[in-house]
């Protein structure tokens, strides 16, 4: 069991406050309004929620009033409260609001008020027919004997928290819904990242086996050497022999070759015709192989090609 | 007092909460995701160079590549070969006579292995007749 804080009675000319400490507080009817009521509803909650159309009639309808209700024998207990007055209110009584551990009602002290107690010079506190009700004194003239109620050795259960009805911009089943949101996302974000982390494994496990086999060309400036030092051949070859290619594509019983030479450079090939037709042809076709064409006579064609 | 203030903003502070895991997680996955693609990039070249690496050596540095070079003495008839001389990595033809087909049969053995082509004259002696000249190296 967690300490208790100390309870105290709130009501309008209580005396002035003066303590650093949490307290809990018990409002008296001055501050709230009070319905009992027999329903056939289970749930506390349902019950929160019809609350505000029983006070339809009994509310300042200009003012801002929450609701509490809980369940009471066979009865539903319905309080509606203006937490902005009763804060105000303690703060006059120099009680600062985060002080203000729980609030509770008086209605729950119903038991222990068959004799009324006394609250300053003109009220008093007493259950008349199962409902705590502040009374003038003088309507209890002859009952002298006011009880002395020792607060803190009663145990209350029905208190509200002043976060749940005041502070907290955001409702706790809000809160739960988007906490659990927020939550549940995060989740999915930690696991997607999670399984991005693991998606190379197979690229890893390729290039272990390569350099396994490899292990000379483990060093980047290796490969890039060997790279730099073969490509040039690999590109030059493929190109002398695309070119050879494609000069042999010109030759045909009509046309054939008279001389090629290769070097360094260039590749030259010397094309003879049948005709100044097919030398068009040959030269339209070697100008679609990219290849330089000069028609050095009617049927003698010049082709080359750039390495 | 802190105490207290933590108390009156706790929905709040559990929603801040849940919101800068949910924050820190969705940068995790970011990070995770950029360095990710960082490193599969850095592998998948480190791979495309081996195999490259590995292509290029075996096609330009292959050992029999010598022993290719011998077929160009014997592709064609010997009364076609003016003269052969093979050094090591290289190799000096020269040809006579040689029809249309035999052109072709030594080109085709000069394209289809790795040599590296430094010389190549073919000119034509008269009409189906042709002399060639070949310097190839490895």
């Amino acid at each position: 069991m967690g300490k208790s804080n100390r309870k105290i009675l709130v009501y309008k000319d209580m005396p002035t406050i003066t303590t650093n400490e949490q307290i809990d507080i018990i409002l008296t009817p001055q501050f709230y309004s009070f319905l009992k009521e027999e329903l056939g509803i289970k749930f506390a909650y349902q019950a929160k929620q019809i609350a505000p159309s029983f006070f339809d009639d009994y509310l300042d309808s200009t003012k801002e009033y929450h609701f509490f209700v809980y369940k009471c024998e066979e009865y539903w207990c319905f309080f509606a409260y203006n937490i902005v007055e009763i804060i105000s209110f303690l703060e006059d009584k120099g009680l600062k609001e985060h002080q203000i551990n729980k609030i509770f009602f008086a209605q729950e002290l119903v038991e222990y008020m068959e004799q009324a107690i006394s609250l300053g010079n003109s009220t008093a506190l007493k259950s008349i027919d199962g409902i705590v009700t502040i009374l003038p004194k003088r309507v209890l003239e002859n009952e002298h004997n006011y009880q002395e109620l020792d607060l803190n050795s009663i145990s209350l259960n029905n208190g509200i928290s002043i976060s749940s009805s005041y502070s907290s911009l955001i409702p706790l089943k809000q809160t739960i819904t988007i906490t659990t949101l927020l939550v549940i996302l995060g989740g999915i974000f930690i696991v997607e990242g999670t399984q991005t982390k693991n998606s190379i494994q197979s690229d890893k496990d390729k290039l272990e086996v390569l350099l396994d086999k490899n292990p000379k060309l483990s060093s980047n400036r290796i490969r890039k050497s060997i790279l730099q030092q073969y490509e040039p051949i690999d590109k030059k070859e493929r190109l002398k022999r695309d070119t050879i290619d494609n000069i042999a594509k010109l030759l045909s019983s009509q046309s054939r070759l008279k001389k090629l030479t290769l070097d360094d450079k260039k590749i030259i090939a010397i094309i003879e015709t049948n005709s100044d037709k097919i030398s068009n042809q040959v030269i339209t076709n070697a100008h679609n192989s990219k290849l330089i064409v000069k028609k050095q006579s009617a049927k003698e064609i010049r082709v080359e090609g750039v390495l | 007092m802190n105490l207290m203030v933590i108390k009156r903003f706790r929905n709040e502070l559990i929603i801040l909460v849940a919101t800068l895991f949910a924050l820190f997680a969705f940068f995790y996955k970011l990070s995770a995701k950029n360095f990710i693609e960082e490193q599969k990039s850095q592998i998948v070249s480190s791979i495309s160079e081996i195999s490259r690496v590995n292509e290029l050596k075996k096609v330009w540095k292959s050992k029999s590549i010598s022993k290719k070079a011998d077929t160009f003495k014997t592709i064609v008839g010997r009364n076609k070969l003016k003269s052969f001389k093979k050094y090591s990595g290289k190799v000096m033809v020269s040809y006579k006579n040689l029809n249309f087909k035999e052109l072709n049969r030594v080109i085709k053995n000069m394209m289809n292995n790795p040599f590296r082509v430094v010389k190549l004259k073919i000119s034509e002696l008269s009409k189906g007749s042709y002399s060639m000249e070949l310097i190839c190296k490895w």
